[in-house]
């Protein structure tokens, strides 16, 4: 009995397993599901492992017992961009008729519906991410719709910054997390980072050490030997570098925030230090780069044993990697491009990590990204991330 | 259903609230002797879900604690070799050294296993231990034995205890463990749910205290920055304090005005963050 259903599930990305659908079947058999509706909660217990599939099974279930219309997974984007153009329609609609080179009175007869529906036809003319094209929604491009374009009307669709396109911002929309607490919650990145640790005895003997008193006590032939040990303390050195500026870090505000706040209340040895897109031979002490700049040679000095994390989109013109005075504020140019400031970086602390906010699918996009990637492991800034950076760190 | 069943099923303890979906979820998990994950943030009930089966059933309540150092034999049985070892030596108590039987103590699934009746064995914050102690105890969870090895003795599961597992959803569980279980994600409670909740725990607070306090609540989760933000469980404290203190207004709530908000926030951060935000209301 419903194995089309059981299948369904599975098409849409919920790891099922066939064990768990014979329990659904033991359950069904033993007269314990009686109607729809504790099919429906029966059948999330036991099929159903992560609240994070609750949305999917709830679409998957509507689809199948009610005949809604399934989602289309592979149209997701499209259906999302369409939404934010509607959204621009009904704030702007003169706007956005100009902008498609259409006459505003024909969209204006269409309901909000046929709307969405004309808009996600537009947009299928593209289906992949174009960047300085003239093609449909982009980034940097000529065309009308997509935003930070060049288009005289150009207009923007969701996003709020330079490099990121409308369907990047509509893709994270995926990765939203249905409990109410969001996807990247101090706790879970408090259980990530805990294994971020170097325990080193200190302090006092004052831990009896049951099994090393057992064996004394056992070779002295029944005396009775206790044996202390010492404490275990952190002896972790962490170096935490952010980039703060730009815009292009604005969306993460928060998420970098949780990470810092955490990472101050966790670690006692932690130097934070800030810069913008890339380092080039300051870091600053203080978070608006101003008054207390550190200069890199002087932070190399540092015990080469501290683990080194920077948080950063990586996202910026590559000139401002590669050139030699590719920073944009004056100040800063000492004739070393900022790539080999990184380089540097990496060799003096070989325990480090880059943490990139941006989805990790979006990184081949960005040139400066890749090259960034080249110098230190990147990451994403996401529990599965962290944790994968916390593993990388630790290794010996 | 029968008379007879109904008595066998969970439909709630007079201090749990509980919504339908839950209870049947828990009810299914029961008659298929499965062990219950229940997953959700702090302060949801997720414990005081299995001391409300165990209170409606007339079960005795196990609790094993996870800790992140624990190993699966201590939650199984301890073999006291210290107390042994004292004893050959000094003799002067009336177990026999020889039996080693007489220093195995049963650890918590042990006395789950052994009891002479049904019990609830409620494993909390599974997600502390390693992925090995967890899969390891799904085994004997599973297997419904363990073996004792120093006395080579296995031990069976008299009756299949009610087994609910909590996790903070901290980390994400193994495969073949949730295959293993069945799953409930228990969302934080909604105004509404709440409502329910403080009427249980306080039957004669008045409708007034009781809207003022369920907002200012709301209104103080939906600070950003907190980092451990107030539950069921400080919310209940709070309305307890509120109640005792006589200059109490509930005027004062509406206004704004927070008080005792060291019962709400527990972190020195939170503590200030929250009460310059209140404050800065109360200026306006």
């Amino acid at each position: 009995m419903f194995i089309e259903f059981f299948y369904k599930l599975k098409d849409a990305g919920i790891p099922v397993s066939p064990t768990s659908f014979l329990t659904l079947q033991k359950a069904m058999a033993r007269g314990l599901i009686l109607s729809i509706p504790d099919f429906y909660t029966a059948a999330r217990a036991i099929l159903v492992k992560s609240e994070r599939y609750f949305d999917l099974y709830d679409q998957v279930f509507a689809h199948y017992f009610e005949g809604a219309e399934m989602p289309d997974i592979e149209g997701l984007e499209l259906d999302d961009i369409a939404r934010a153009l509607l959204d621009e329609w009904l704030k702007n609609p003169k706007e956005l008729a100009n902008a498609l080179g259409v006459d505003e009175s024909v969209l204006k007869n269409l309901s909000p519906d046929e709307l969405i529906d004309y808009f996600k036809e537009r947009l299928k003319d593209q289906t992949e991410r174009h960047d300085g094209g003239n093609k449909w929604i982009g980034t940097g491009g000529t065309s009308p719709v997509g935003h930070s374009g060049r288009h005289p009307e150009g207009l923007r669709v969701g996003g709020s910054s330079g490099n990121k396109s409308a369907v990047k911002v509509a893709g994270e929309r995926r990765y939203k997390d249905y409990s109410r607490s969001g996807p990247l919650t101090q706790a879970m990145m408090g259980e990530a980072l805990k294994r971020l640790r170097n325990m080193v005895p200190a302090g006092p003997r004052d831990q009896i050490n049951i099994d090393a008193s057992i064996y004394q006590t056992m070779k002295n032939a029944g005396e009775i030997e206790i044996v202390f040990d010492r404490d275990l303390r952190d002896r972790l050195k962490v170096i935490l570098a952010i980039d703060n500026g730009g815009w292009s870090m604005d969306p993460y505000v928060a998420v970098v925030q949780t990470l810092f706040d955490y990472a101050r209340s966790q670690f006692k040895d932690l130097k934070t230090y800030f810069f913008h897109n890339t380092i080039y031979d300051t870091v600053w002490e203080d978070a608006s780069r101003y008054r207390k700049p550190l200069r890199i040679d002087e932070l190399a000095r540092k015990d080469p044993d501290t683990r080194l994390i920077l948080v950063g989109d990586a996202s910026m013109a590559p000139y401002e990697l590669t050139a030699r005075d590719g920073s944009i504020y004056v100040h800063e140019r000492s004739g070393l491009a900022s790539i080999e400031r990184l380089q540097f970086l990496a060799d003096t602390f070989p325990h480090n990590a880059w943490l990139n906010p941006v989805s990790d699918r979006m990184w081949s996009y960005t040139r400066s990204i890749q090259a960034i990637s080249r110098i230190f492991p990147m990451f994403e800034l996401s529990i599965d991330g962290l944790e994968q950076a916390v593993t990388h760190l630790m290794a010996a | 259903m029968s008379k007879k069943d109904e008595e066998k099923n969970f439909q709630g303890g007079s201090r749990y609230i509980l919504d339908d979906e839950l209870a049947k979820i828990v009810n299914i998990t029961m008659e298929l002797e499965m062990p219950l994950l229940l997953k959700g943030e702090p302060g949801t009930g997720k414990t005081m879900l299995a001391h409300a089966i165990a209170e409606s059933l007339r079960m005795p309540l196990i609790v094993l604690n996870v800790k992140s150092s624990m190993k699966l034999v201590e939650a199984l049985y301890q073999y006291d070799t210290l107390t042994r070892l004292n004893d050959s030596r000094f003799g002067d108590s009336k177990r026999d050294v020889s039996r080693i039987e007489d220093y195995i103590k049963m650890g918590k699934i042990g006395q789950a296993f052994t009891a002479d009746q049904r019990t609830v064995l409620l494993i909390d914050e599974i997600d502390k231990a390693d992925t090995d102690f967890q899969d390891d105890m799904l085994d004997v969870l599973d297997q419904m034995e363990f073996d004792i090895i120093e006395v080579d003795k296995t031990i069976r599961a008299i009756h299949r205890p009610v087994i609910i597992i909590t996790s903070n959803a901290k980390k994400d569980l193994s495969d073949p463990f949730l295959g293993r279980c069945n799953f409930h994600h228990i969302a934080f409670p909604d105004p509404k749910m709440m409502r329910r909740i403080i009427q249980v725990h306080f039957p004669n607070l008045s409708p007034d205290l009781m809207e003022n306090a369920i907002s200012a609540f709301y209104r103080l989760r939906e600070i950003d920055t907190v980092e451990k933000k107030p539950a069921t469980r400080e919310l209940i404290n709070w309305i307890r304090a509120l109640q005792a203190d006589p200059d109490f207004k509930e005027k004062q709530l509406a206004k704004g005005d927070v008080p005792y908000l060291g019962i709400l926030f527990k972190k020195s951060q939170d503590y200030a963050t929250a009460g310059n935000l209140t404050n800065r209301r109360k200026l306006f």
